[in-house]
Order: C-alpha cells, then sequence, then structure tokens
C-alpha cells in the first residue's frame, strides 16, 4: 500500500509560516526531539492551533508513539471534524496496528469531510482491500499469519486545509500532490516550493514526446509561444495518455531530471512506487479536462481537472504540473493536486 | 468526486446459475422472495433461520444495485454471526467490490483460492444450495408424497430434501399438515443412501427421531444438541444394512453452517434452527422422510392416494378380529420378520394373540401411514392395537410391501 500524499507546507496564517516551516525542517531532518521541543513551545501560547497540533501528531508517530499520535489526531477531529487529514493519519495509524475497521471509519470521515479528498479514497481502497483479505480468510478458514503484512497507508505530513473559523485560508497557490494514485510517499515539501533551476539534462530516450511540428512557421515571439503552448499541452497529452496505458518508459520517461519526489524518496523509489502503483491495475483511465497552460519563456504551468480511474476507484481532482523545456521537449518538474 | 456504482456479475451469475439466462428473472424471484412470512410463524426462537434471511437481504440488495446497504448489511450480519462463513465470503466481496470490479461469488484472489482446497467450492454450493431452497418454494397447501396419513399423535414431522440441502418443518393441526419452517442443512461427505457403516452417506428412507441427546453430554462439534434416528430400520436391516448412530445435530462452534456434504452421515443444521426443532417436536412420534428429491402433493390428494392401502389395513384389522388365523396368515411374507423370529418362530404367538381376542374386534387407534417407495414400494405403519372393551393396548408397528396388487407385511412388532 501505498504512503501518498503530502501536502507542501501551507500554512494556516502567514504569521507563524516560520514556525511550522522549522517544525517541519527539523522533522524532515530527522531532528524528532527538538522538533517536538519547538512544537511544545508553540502550543504553550497556542494550545488550540490545529496546524502544529497537526504536526506534534505526526512527531508522535514517527517517533514510534502510536498512542500518542492516535489520541492527538482524534482530540484533533474532535475539535476541528472539518478537517479530513485528521482522520486519515488517525487511519493510518490504525492500519499500521491492523485495526482495519477503525481506520476504516476514519478514512470514511475524511472523505465525508471532503468528498474529493484522493488520499483518503487510496487509503480506503487499501483498507477495503485488506478487510476483504480478511473477511476471504475467515471464509475459508484459513491460516491468516502469512498475510498479516500491515499495509502502508499515506499519511499526510502537514495540514492542508486549515479552513477552520477566523483563520485565513492561505492565499498562495495550494500544493497538495494528492494524486489519486501518488507513491507511497512522504513529500517534505518546502513551505515555498521552488523549481529548481533547468539543468541541462540529457533527454530520457524513451520519454514519449509529442513530435515537433516538421515545419516549424517562422520564428516570431507570439508564434513560438503559441508553438510552445501546444507542445507543453502535448506533453501533458503524452503523460496522461502513459500512464493510462500503464506504459511505464513513457510514464516516467515525462517528468525530468530534475522532478523532486515527494517527501524524502530517492528518484528511482519514487520510479518504484509509481511502478507498482500503476502496474497492478487492471484498468486506468485519466482524462484531462479544461486544460489551461501558461507559458514563460522554458517554464510552463499546465493547470486542469483530472479524472483518474482504476479499476473501482474514480478521483476527479485540480493538477497542477510545473514543466521545463529540456531540448526540444518538455518535462514535468513538479506535480501539485489542489488548485 | 463520484464513485462508479460497481456491477457485481456474481449474483446474476454465479450465485444464480442454474440457468443464466434467466439471470434476470432469477433475481426477480429473489427481490420476491418473501422472508416476512416464514418468520411470522417461527415466534418460539427468532435467532432460527434468521442468518440465512438476512444473507439473502444482503443478496437482495446486491441485485437491485444497492452495493453500499449491502456492505453495511453483511458487515452487521458478520457482527451478529461471525462464523457464518458464507456470509464472511460474501462480506468480503462486497469490500473488494469497492475496489475491483467482481467475477463471481467469493472472488478471491487466486493463492488464496488454492490454498483452501474445497472450502471455496463448497461455499459456492451453499450458496447456490440456499438459493434454490429459497427460489423453488413447494407449492402452497403441498406436502412430501411420503405422508400418506398422519395421527394426531404426530404432532409434528420432518422432511430433508438432500437435493436441495433443505430441512422441512411440519406440524400436524386438526386442518392437516403445514409447513411452519425449512433449514438449510449438510449431509454426508460421500452423499446419500447409506448402506454400509463408515461409507460417510446419509440414509434415505422413513425414519422416527428415537431421543434427544443432552448436549451436555456432547462434544462441541455437535453444537446445540442430538436428535437421533432409527437408522437403521427393519427395511434397511432386511437389506442388509449396516451402521449406526445417524443424528440430526447442530454445528461446531467455528462453523455456523457446513459444506452441503460435510458429515460421516448425519444431518447437521445451524445450531438455532436445531435448536428450533429440538424445542418443537416429540420424540418417538416424529416421522423423519429423508429423500433424495421430496414429491410435493397437494394435502388433500393424499387421502385419495391412501384409500387403497386404508381398505388393505381395514381387511387385516377385520381379518384378525374374525379370527380366522389362516386367512390372517395370508397377510404376512414368508420372509417376515419380526425383531429376529421368521414367520414360523413368531406365528405361535399371533395364535394366541388372536385366541385371546375370542373374536372380540379389534381397532386401530392414532393409525399413521408413511409411504417409502424406491424399487420397492413399501408403507410405515404405526397404532395402538386396541381390543373392544379394552382401555389400553400395545403401540405396534408394521412393514408393508406391495407385491403386484397385493399388500403383504414383511415385519410387525410391538414398540411401545
Amino acid at each position: 500500500m501505498r504512503l501518498a500524499a503530502v501536502a507542501a507546507c501551507l500554512v494556516a496564517t502567514y504569521a507563524h509560516a516560520d514556525d511550522y516551516g522549522d517544525v517541519a525542517q527539523l522533522v524532515r531532518a530527522g531532528k524528532l526531539p527538538e522538533a517536538m521541543t519547538k512544537a511544545d513551545q508553540y502550543l504553550a501560547t497556542k494550545p488550540r492551533d490545529p496546524q502544529m497540533r497537526f504536526l506534534k501528531g505526526v512527531i508522535q508517530r514517527d517517533s514510534g508513539k502510536p498512542a500518542d499520535a492516535i489520541a492527538t489526531f482524534t482530540k484533533l477531529t474532535e475539535d476541528y471534524p472539518e478537517l479530513p487529514e485528521p482522520y486519515n493519519n488517525l487511519a493510518v495509524l490504525y492500519a499500521g496496528q491492523s485495526q482495519f475497521d477503525k481506520a476504516r471509519t476514519a478514512l470514511e470521515m475524511a472523505i465525508r469531510t471532503n468528498p474529493s479528498y484522493a488520499t483518503a479514497h487510496e487509503n480506503l481502497g487499501d483498507v477495503y482491500a485488506r478487510l476483504a483479505s480478511q473477511a476471504y480468510n475467515k471464509a475459508l478458514q484459513l491460516d491468516t499469519t502469512n498475510t498479516a503484512v500491515a499495509p502502508k497507508l499515506a499519511l499526510i505530513r502537514e495540514l492542508f486545509t486549515p479552513n477552520v473559523k477566523g483563520q485565513a485560508r492561505p492565499a498562495a497557490t495550494a500544493t497538495l500532490p494528492t494524486t489519486p494514485a501518488m507513491p507511497a510517499v512522504v513529500a517534505a515539501a518546502p513551505a515555498a516550493p521552488v523549481v529548481p533551476a533547468a539543468k541541462p539534462a540529457p533527454v530520457t530516450p524513451a520519454a514519449p514526446v509529442a513530435a515537433a511540428p516538421a515545419a516549424k512557421p517562422p520564428v516570431t515571439a507570439p508564434a513560438a509561444s503559441a508553438d510552445a503552448s501546444k507542445d507543453a499541452e502535448a506533453a501533458v497529452r503524452a503523460w496522461a495518455a502513459a500512464w493510462a496505458k500503464k506504459d511505464m518508459a513513457g510514464y516516467l520517461g515525462s517528468y525530468g531530471k530534475e522532478f523532486d519526489p515527494p517527501g524524502n524518496l530517492s528518484r528511482s523509489a519514487w520510479e518504484e512506487e509509481r511502478r507498482a502503483r500503476i502496474v497492478g491495475k487492471s484498468s486506468i483511465s485519466v482524462g484531462v479536462d479544461n486544460l489551461v497552460i501558461s507559458v514563460n519563456g522554458d517554464k510552463a504551468v499546465a493547470k486542469f481537472r483530472q479524472s483518474y480511474k482504476a479499476d473501482a476507484l474514480s478521483v476527479s481532482s485540480r493538477k497542477t504540473l510545473d514543466l521545463v523545456k529540456m531540448g526540444d521537449r518538455w518535462v514535468i518538474v513538479r506535480e501539485a493536486a489542489g488548485a | 468526486m463520484t464513485r462508479r456504482l460497481l456491477s457485481i456479475f456474481w449474483l446474476a451469475g454465479a450465485v444464480l446459475s442454474a440457468a443464466p439466462a434467466l439471470a434476470w428473472a432469477q433475481d426477480k424471484a429473489i427481490r420476491q422472495i418473501s422472508l416476512v412470512t416464514r418468520a411470522k410463524s417461527i415466534p418460539a426462537t427468532p435467532a432460527a433461520g434468521v442468518a440465512e434471511a438476512r444473507l439473502i437481504d444482503v443478496y437482495r440488495l446486491v441485485a437491485k444495485g444497492q452495493n453500499r446497504d449491502a456492505l453495511l448489511k453483511a458487515e452487521s450480519l458478520i457482527r451478529d454471526y461471525p462464523t457464518f462463513l458464507l456470509a464472511q465470503l460474501v462480506y468480503g466481496d462486497l469490500l473488494a467490490a469497492r475496489t475491483r470490479p467482481l467475477q463471481a461469488l467469493g472472488d478471491v484472489p487466486p493463492d488464496m483460492a488454492r490454498a483452501s482446497g474445497t472450502a471455496l467450492t463448497d461455499l459456492r454450493d451453499e450458496s447456490q444450495l440456499r438459493l434454490k431452497a429459497l427460489r423453488e418454494r413447494p407449492p402452497a397447501g403441498s406436502i412430501p408424497s411420503q405422508f400418506l396419513s398422519l395421527s394426531p399423535r404426530n404432532k409434528h414431522a420432518i422432511a430433508v430434501d438432500t437435493s436441495r440441502a433443505r430441512l422441512y418443518l411440519f406440524e400436524n393441526t386438526a386442518t392437516g399438515l403445514s409447513l411452519v419452517a425449512d433449514y438449510y442443512v449438510s449431509v454426508g461427505k460421500s452423499g446419500t443412501e447409506k448402506s454400509m457403516e463408515g461409507d460417510l452417506r446419509t440414509p434415505l428412507g422413513i425414519y422416527f427421531i428415537t431421543s434427544n441427546l443432552d448436549p451436555k453430554t456432547l462434544r462441541d462439534f455437535y453444537g446445540a444438541g442430538a436428535l437421533p434416528i432409527n437408522y437403521p430400520n427393519v427395511l434397511d436391516t432386511k437389506r442388509g444394512k449396516t451402521g449406526s448412530g445417524i443424528w440430526l445435530h447442530g454445528n461446531p462452534p467455528d462453523q455456523f453452517s457446513r459444506a452441503p456434504l460435510a458429515t460421516d452421515g448425519c444431518v447437521a443444521l445451524a445450531n438455532p434452527d436445531l435448536d428450533r426443532i429440538i424445542r418443537t417436536v416429540e420424540i418417538r412420534t416424529t416421522p423423519v422422510v429423508i429423500a433424495s428429491q421430496l414429491q410435493w402433493v397437494p394435502a388433500h390428494s393424499v387421502q385419495v392416494e391412501g384409500k387403497p392401502f386404508a381398505d388393505v389395513l381395514l381387511a387385516w384389522q377385520q381379518t384378525k378380529s374374525s379370527g380366522n388365523i389362516n386367512k390372517l396368515l395370508d397377510f404376512y411374507t414368508p420372509d417376515f420378520n419380526s425383531f429376529g423370529k421368521t414367520l414360523d418362530q413368531w406365528s405361535p404367538s399371533l395364535r394366541s394373540e388372536v385366541s385371546r381376542l375370542g373374536g372380540k374386534p379389534i381397532q386401530l387407534k392414532d393409525l399413521s401411514f408413511l409411504r417409502w417407495k424406491d424399487s420397492a414400494d413399501t408403507m410405515v405403519v404405526t397404532f395402538g392395537e386396541v381390543a373392544e372393551g379394552a382401555q389400553l393396548g400395545p403401540v405396534k408397528r408394521q412393514y408393508w410391501v406391495r407385491q403386484g396388487d397385493r399388500w403383504k407385511i414383511f415385519f410387525e412388532g410391538v414398540i411401545g
């Protein structure tokens, strides 16, 4: 099972961005005691703050204190029942303890709270599969010891939607790369995601690239931009097509070398996750609607509504892809769900 | 976010697969099975038959495409009956259906199916048999053809149709025999037509419940208790059949219900169902017909059907009353046997009985006769034989066989 999603650090209010960012940074660096100290200091003055309490739950979980983490997230669901993330993480913790019925209930709450919450849907799919497996084992009176590997559900690292009364919703572009089939990754996205400067990189040969028009029109600035937009669009559509065809070479080749896999995953680990997630599906369809592409030099941003269907799962969500031009092809360097 | 409504193929397919072309009609039939009317007549132990009714309810929801409701009901069903393995299988399917389309009932991963041996096939068979028995109901007002004539002493009667894995419980009232409940049962691993000890088969024939074993004296394996029947009966013994200890009994704690072919020859029921039977029926007077396929006939028709044999019985009664011993002996077959005595060894006691009567007529009280037809056509007759003027008389049982157009007695004995 995947651990998916990650939220980029979107903060409830800008005023506290540094505090959240600092704690998140410490967590990413593995400095859990320091992160906890800082989180506790912050909470001493703002005991109800959902974002920091959420981070604290993540720290407790990472520190191997699932009971504490469950208590923290449970309290958050009580105080902020409109937030889906604490439910999701409760489910992750319950699943880790093989309490799949509780995990299911928590995920269903997450989805009730936010029906388009892709991570919760994906996690719920895994929990359903595991519950089915348990029921089958009982039905067939099989020894269950060899199937007892707990699935890894996607933990949300930071609150994305602190849409809590009295708190301003962030105006910044949301970056919640919770694609429906996001890999089991804990993203440690920086507070202000920066697209890495494009470095020259060899073109991946297997990448599905929309062929550049054979005969280019005379180079004029607007025409070039129109071409660039067309090419970037072709790259996005090729990416979606490769994904749907489970053409892993084409799919993975759509991502540039600079693509920063979510979380602390290496590129190869991320690719492995994607492969496991995609190849196992019996059928996938990826729809790209309302595609809007804005090109700025050799960078482009593609925003669209992604309709993802895999077997029984069907999720429609907003998707943003940042692309850069590498030689004559556009490659993805950042992928985010949400606005 | 929209979740695609899942279509589950197994209901129309594997589960109701008797005639796949008619799947739509079967769906309809399933929806129309009335559980309310069935439940109404079993107030004594509400638990009897309830688990199956709830399972069928889940099936019905699936047939209507209401998978979410089906899942909720399946979940509560397995919470109440965690060892109802078929319900677990269906619950697993409904969970799995939320992540992938299903191809068949019990769409378990292949490695699991392989590891399970015959368990998966058994559960599918169980499902099919339960549905079949509920889909193909006995016509209203009909009874199994074996029950030609029951006496008021037979307050209940039981018939088992092994082809349907079903036990039917009847109440015998002033207005006749009426079906009060029916339950899924398991029979012998090797099927039916028991003929020898250890053949793992369930006997076919007409039997009576002989006792009620206290569950405290039984292993957990037998569940709620046991009602032994009189296998081998007189006909079985005459045919050289061996074996013993054929019971109606309950199920072990880890299996609410067992595979259709699972026992060593007994008839096994879910514990609530057996419990209901134990609390209802009387020992000795409750007939148990076990047939590979019951023939259902209109209840009023058996009177006509039984008339010729009733006339034969009347002739025997009149002959015995008349004291004409030679004419009386003509009713008995040459291979007659009474608890090991041949006709020659037994006829002296018949003579002295007749001479004691001294021409006083006899009456047959609480007469019942049940007909068993296989390669032979036989009658199992029970009555109290009371001489005129007497208050009491022995309870006798006779086995008759039809030879051409004549009925003859091949067993007669006092049973109580």
